[in-house]
């Protein structure tokens, strides 16, 4: 029976993971006044987090590949191979963010919904709060990846669960910073 | 011990490229966000009464988590089974079956645990403006939970067999197509589970 080693294998982790969506959640329960004083910023959230997640979790996993392949190792991991992986993961967030907050504006103005944000703030809010975020979960991934390494674990048991857990409170964290930067400077 | 410095590849070949990077990642990512603005685009529409009551706008990014973790065990779980063969192409599946009924089970009990535990982290950091009842705030968390991880289940199923049948590998299909549908469902349903209750209007 497959089911009881599904129940112990993945109901703690699952549990964990919510309890870190819960230090997320609060983040976001406490940035209700940033809220009501940036429209729009509300629209970004699930965007920037679902980003935030793929981009990540598809870095892992390929930095979890090279393992296996024989590419890198904890000798030889500061190499042209993450070089690309790294300078791949931040334009991306860069690309994308930027799609998010154009999308965000733009559905906003139209009707229905009619809020008008300002398009240079939100657009910046979301690029700072991806690239910074971005760049902090990449480190904290080779971070990580190194550990393992050094351990002799497979790195794809690892980075998973980790990301899930601590990115969307590290992503939350950078909406909220990159927010209230823009409140204050613009 | 090189790890501060950049090393050339072995081979002398490099197998990853940024431009490779962001070209394969940049038209599924543009599609989940354009989907993601829409779940965003539901919570600006209620941001008033999001602000009357923060405890739903903590229990958000609990609710999406659960369901798309539980979704991609769910999925990996039926696409190993599919490839090595312990799992047929076939909606009568028993193994499938159980395995549906399991994630269903964990969801309930994940639900009801993390329910418990928002209310207290909500009454305790004051973020409760509006006074709501533990039991009923249960049952509201409960209810999305529910028909979210049913939703999120049967999405689950259905891209797994069709990526299989179409030679698709689903462990590339379900993780990313469970937590997009999940993220604006489980907004949706929230909202939906709140109307009936008679939370927010």
């Amino acid at each position: 029976m497959y089911a009881k080693e599904m129940v112990k294998q993945s109901l703690p982790l699952i549990i964990f993971c919510g309890l870190g969506a819960i230090v997320a959640g609060t983040t976001l329960g406490l940035m209700i006044d940033l809220l009501e004083e940036i429209p729009g910023l509300i629209v970004v959230i699930p965007a920037i987090i679902a980003m935030r997640g793929n981009i990540s979790t598809a870095f892992g996993s390929r930095l979890g590949s090279a393992y296996h392949l024989g590419i890198i190792d904890a000798d030889n991991l500061w190499n042209e191979e993450l070089k690309q992986n790294i300078i791949g993961s931040l334009l991306l967030s860069f690309f994308v963010a930027f799609i998010i907050g154009i999308l965000a504006y733009i559905t906003s103005i139209l009707p229905p919904i009619n809020v008008y944000p300002d398009p240079v703030k939100l657009i910046s809010i979301v690029i700072i709060a991806g690239i910074l975020s971005g760049a902090i979960l990449t480190f904290m991934t080779i971070a990580i990846i190194y550990m393992v390494f050094k351990r002799g674990y497979d790195p794809d048991n690892i980075t998973g669960p980790a990301l899930a857990t601590f990115g969307d409170i590290i992503t939350m964290l950078c909406i909220f910073g990159s927010g209230i930067l823009i409140e204050v400077v613009m | 011990m090189y790890f501060w410095k950049w090393n050339i590849n072995r081979g002398g070949h490099v197998i990853y490229s940024w431009k490779k990077i962001v070209k394969t990642g940049l038209p599924l990512l543009t599609l989940t966000i354009l989907i993601e603005i829409f779940g965003g685009q539901i919570l600006q529409g209620r941001q008033e009464s999001l602000i009357l009551f923060p405890i739903f706008l903590i229990s958000i990014p609990v609710i999406n988590s659960i369901s798309g973790n539980i979704g991609s065990v769910l999925g990996a779980r039926l696409a190993s089974g599919l490839h090595v063969g312990y799992i047929t192409l076939s909606y009568k599946d028993k193994e499938m079956h159980d395995n549906l009924l399991i994630s269903l089970l964990m969801g309930f009990i994940t639900y009801f645990i993390l329910a418990i535990v928002i209310y207290f982290v909500a009454a305790f950091g004051n973020l409760i403006t509006e006074d709501i009842a533990l039991i009923k705030f249960i049952a509201i968390f409960i209810l999305t939970g529910i028909l979210l991880i049913s939703t999120v289940a049967i999405v689950s199923i259905i891209t797994a067999f069709l990526s299989f049948k179409r030679g698709l590998d689903p462990d590339d299909m379900v993780a990313p197509v469970v937590t997009t549908v999940g993220d604006v469902m489980g907004i949706l349903f929230l909202f939906i589970i709140l109307g009936i209750f008679g939370v927010v209007i």
